[in-house]
C-alpha cells in the first residue's frame, strides 16, 4: 500500500539545513493499522505529510498503492490525494461556516461525482460515524468528538485506500477519544489501512503495529508492547521489514 | 464545477462583505472614470460617415492674392474658386457652402414667434455627399430658388414634426418653400464644418440654395477673410472674399489625381495671370485625415484619458492588495482544499470565478458611475453635451475592462496562493 525507501526531507533556511527525515524507509501493507510515535520534532508529522503528498521529499523513492509519486505533476498528485488518501487532523479542520454535509462533500466535489452520487456517499459516510441526523448542522453545533467524527466521515466519503491520522484524539477528552479510537479500529477491521501519528502510548499499544521515529529515522519497532495477545515481537519484526 | 465555484464565491463575499465592497468600489471608480473618458474620445474620434469617409474630400487652396510666405492653404475659398470646383465635372458630388443664421417662423401661422436657426447655404450636392437622411420630400435641385430643406429640430419646433413639405417659412422677412425635411441627424464629429471649434455642433436647422443666400445677403456665421473694403456676402461673387468651404466625393483613386491636377492647373493659371504670388499648394484630405489635421479629439481629453489609465492601474494595485490580504486570511481553507484533492487548477478556477463575479458587479457599477461622470461633465462643460454619450460598444468595453481589471487584481494573490505549502497551511 505504502512503500518508502530512503526518503529524505531537508528544510533549508539561509544558514541552516534541518533533516526532518533521513533515509526513512517504511512499508505498510493493505489493511494494516500502524501507530507512529516519537518525541516532538522527531519527524513523524513530516513523515505523515510526505506520505499524504502534502509535502515534497528531497531524495528516495515513494510508492503509494503501486504508483511512484516522484516527479508527478500537481494535477496527478491532487488526484492521488483525492482518490487514495483520507486525512484526519488533530484539530478536525472543518470549515466553520459550512454545514456538516458541505464539509463532508468537499473532497467529492473534486472527484467529479454528480449530485446524487455525492449525496449518497456523504450520507453513507455520516451514517458510518453515527452522525447521519446532523447533515445540516454547523460544526460549532457539535461536540469535539462529533466534529472529529465528521472529519473522519469526510476522509471516508471518497472511499480512500488509506487513512492518515495526525493525533486524531489530541484535542479530545478521554471519553470522546475512546469513541474515535473505537471508530478507527472498526474501520480498520472493515479493511481500511490506517497510519496514525500519536503521542499516547496507550493508543499506540492498541494497534497491531508500532513505529517509532527519532531524528527523522525509524529507530525502534517495539517500544510499546501491543495489547493484542497474538502480536509477538517476532511478528512485529517481520512487519517492519515488509 | 462552475456552480460550485459560484457558490464558493458567494460564500466568500458573505464572509468579508466590507473588503469585497471596497474592492468592487475601487475597481468601479477606476473603470468608470476611464470609460467616461473613452466615451468622449470615442465620440470625438469616431468616423462620422464610415460608408464613404475615404471617398469624400475637403479642399484647401492657396489663392490668396497677397504674398504670405509659408502660409498654409486656406480651408475657405473665394466664390469663383469654389465655382471652379463645382464646374470641374470630376467629382461625383460636390458641396460648396457657408454657415449663416436667420430667424424662422411659419409664414402661415398667426404666431409671431421666430426661432433663431442655423443655416447652411449650399449647393445641392451637399445632400448626397453627406448622406443627409430625408424624412419627407427631397433636396432642392438647383443652387438658386426660394426653396429650403429643414432639419428635424426646427420641424419639431414649428410644425410639431408633421410633414411640412410645401409649407412656407418666413426667414428674415423672405418667404421660402420647404421642399424637404430631414430625419433626426447626428453627425459626430460634424465633419463638413469641423473648423472653428464646431466639430461637435448639431447639424443645421435650415439648408438653403447657395445663390439664394448670397442674393439675399444672409451674413456669414463663420470664419471669413477678405482683402476688400466691402467684403459682404451680397457682392462676394467677384471679390476676394474667402468664406466658402468645399467638399467633393471622388469615387475612384484616379479621380483624386485628376482632381489634384485640375486644382493645380487652375492655381497655376491664376499665378500666371498675376493674381497670386504663392507656390502652388492645393490640398485634398479625406474625412478622417481632415479631422485628424484639425485635431478634433481634444488633447486635454486625451491627456485626461491617459491619467485615467494610470489611475486605473493604481486602483488595480489597491484591489490586488486587498485581495492579497483576503487570500492570506483564507490560507487554511486553501490548504484544506488542496489536501482533500483540489489541484492548483481547481483553486485557480475558484479564484477566477470570484474575480469574474467581482468584475461583473464592478462593471455594472462602473457604467453607472460613467454615466454620472458624463452627466456632470456635460453640466459643467456644455460643449461636451453632444459627445458625452455612452454608446453600446463603450458599455460593453466598460464591462470587459472591469472583468479584465478584476482578474488582473486577483492574479498575484492567486499566484501567491498556488505557492503555499499545503502542510504549512494546515498547521
Amino acid at each position: 500500500m505504502l512503500n518508502m525507501n530512503n526518503i529524505s526531507r531537508i528544510y533549508r533556511t539561509d544558514t541552516i539545513q534541518t533533516h526532518a527525515l533521513r533515509d526513512f524507509s517504511l512499508a505498510v501493507a493493505p489493511g494494516e493499522f500502524v501507530a507512529v510515535t516519537g518525541p516532538s520534532g522527531s519527524g513523524k508529522s513530516t513523515f505523515l505529510n510526505v506520505a499524504g503528498l502534502l509535502d515534497n521529499f528531497d531524495q528516495g523513492e515513494y510508492q503509494l498503492d503501486g504508483v511512484s509519486v516522484k516527479g508527478l505533476k500537481d494535477d496527478e498528485l491532487s488526484r492521488l490525494r483525492n482518490e487514495k488518501i483520507g486525512f484526519i487532523f488533530q484539530n478536525y479542520n472543518l470549515i466553520p461556516d459550512y454545514s456538516i454535509f458541505d464539509n463532508v462533500d468537499m473532497p467529492l466535489r473534486y472527484r467529479g461525482f454528480n449530485g446524487a452520487e455525492r449525496k449518497r456517499r456523504v450520507e453513507q459516510a455520516l451514517e458510518k460515524v453515527g452522525l447521519a441526523s446532523r447533515l445540516n448542522y454547523l460544526p460549532s453545533q457539535l461536540s469535539g468528538g462529533q466534529q472529529q467524527r465528521v472529519a473522519i466521515a469526510r476522509a471516508l466519503a471518497g472511499e480512500p485506500k488509506i487513512l492518515l491520522a495526525d493525533e486524531p484524539t489530541g484535542n479530545l477528552d478521554s471519553l470522546m477519544a475512546r469513541q474515535v479510537m473505537e471508530l478507527l479500529h472498526k474501520l480498520n477491521e472493515e479493511g481500511t489501512t490506517i497510519i496514525m501519528v500519536t503521542h499516547d502510548p496507550d493508543q499506540a499499544r492498541e494497534v497491531k503495529r508500532n513505529v517509532q521515529v527519532i531524528d527523522g529515522q525509524i529507530s525502534d519497532f517495539s517500544i510499546y508492547a501491543p495489547l493484542q495477545p497474538q502480536s509477538s515481537a517476532g511478528e512485529k519484526q517481520e512487519l517492519s521489514h515488509a | 464545477m462552475l456552480s460550485y465555484y459560484l457558490k464558493l464565491a458567494l460564500i466568500s463575499f458573505k464572509r468579508a462583505p466590507s473588503l469585497y465592497f471596497l474592492v468592487i468600489l475601487t475597481l468601479s471608480i477606476g473603470v468608470g472614470l476611464l470609460s467616461a473618458n473613452l466615451a468622449l474620445v470615442n465620440s470625438m474620434g469616431s468616423d462620422p460617415i464610415p460608408d464613404k469617409s475615404d471617398r469624400v474630400f475637403h479642399v484647401s487652396m492657396n489663392t490668396w492674392p497677397d504674398d504670405q510666405p509659408g502660409a498654409e492653404p486656406m480651408h475657405i475659398l473665394r466664390y469663383r474658386d469654389a465655382r471652379k470646383i463645382t464646374e470641374s465635372g470630376i467629382p461625383e458630388h460636390s458641396a460648396v457652402f457657408y454657415a449663416s443664421g436667420v430667424y424662422a417662423r411659419d409664414a402661415e401661422s398667426k404666431s409671431l414667434t421666430r426661432y433663431d436657426s442655423a443655416v447652411r447655404a449650399t449647393t445641392p450636392g451637399f445632400f448626397p455627399l453627406t448622406q443627409a437622411p430625408f424624412a419627407y420630400g427631397s433636396a432642392f435641385k438647383r443652387s438658386s430658388g426660394m426653396e429650403v430643406v429643414i432639419g428635424d429640430d426646427l420641424n419639431q419646433k414649428i410644425f410639431a414634426g408633421a410633414n411640412s413639405v410645401g409649407k412656407t417659412l418666413e426667414l428674415n422677412g423672405e418667404l421660402l418653400t420647404i421642399v424637404g425635411v430631414l430625419k433626426p441627424w447626428l453627425l459626430r464629429p460634424l465633419f463638413y464644418h469641423a473648423t472653428e471649434g464646431r466639430a461637435f455642433n448639431a447639424t443645421d436647422d435650415i439648408y438653403v440654395p447657395l445663390e439664394t443666400s448670397i442674393d439675399l445677403g444672409w451674413p456669414i456665421h463663420a470664419r471669413s477673410s477678405t482683402t476688400e473694403e466691402n467684403g459682404s456676402v451680397g457682392n462676394s461673387r467677384d471679390k476676394n472674399v474667402y468664406y466658402l468651404q468645399a467638399w467633393v466625393e471622388l469615387p475612384v483613386k484616379n479621380n483624386l489625381q485628376a482632381f489634384q491636377d485640375y486644382l493645380d492647373h487652375y492655381s497655376q493659371t491664376l499665378k500666371d495671370a498675376g493674381e497670386h504670388p504663392l507656390a502652388i499648394r492645393n490640398e485634398i484630405d479625406d474625412v478622417n485625415s481632415w479631422l485628424l489635421k484639425l485635431k478634433v479629439v481634444d488633447q486635454k481629453v486625451l491627456a485626461f484619458t491617459l491619467a485615467s489609465v494610470l489611475f486605473l492601474c493604481v486602483c488595480v494595485f489597491n484591489a490586488s492588495s486587498l485581495l492579497l490580504s483576503r487570500f492570506h486570511a483564507g490560507k487554511f481553507e486553501v490548504g484544506l482544499r488542496r489536501a482533500v484533492g483540489a489541484s492548483n487548477r481547481h483553486m485557480l478556477m475558484q479564484g477566477l470565478m470570484e474575480s469574474v463575479l467581482v468584475g461583473l458587479i464592478a462593471g455594472v457599477l462602473a457604467l453607472a458611475l460613467s454615466w454620472l461622470f458624463l452627466k456632470f461633465s456635460a453640466k459643467f462643460l456644455p460643449d461636451l453635451s453632444n459627445i458625452a454619450v455612452l454608446e453600446p460598444k463603450i458599455l460593453l468595453s466598460g464591462v470587459l475592462l472591469a472583468l479584465v481589471t478584476a482578474i488582473a487584481s486577483a492574479l498575484y494573490p492567486l499566484y501567491r496562493a498556488s505557492r503555499y505549502t499545503i502542510s504549512a497551511e494546515l498547521k
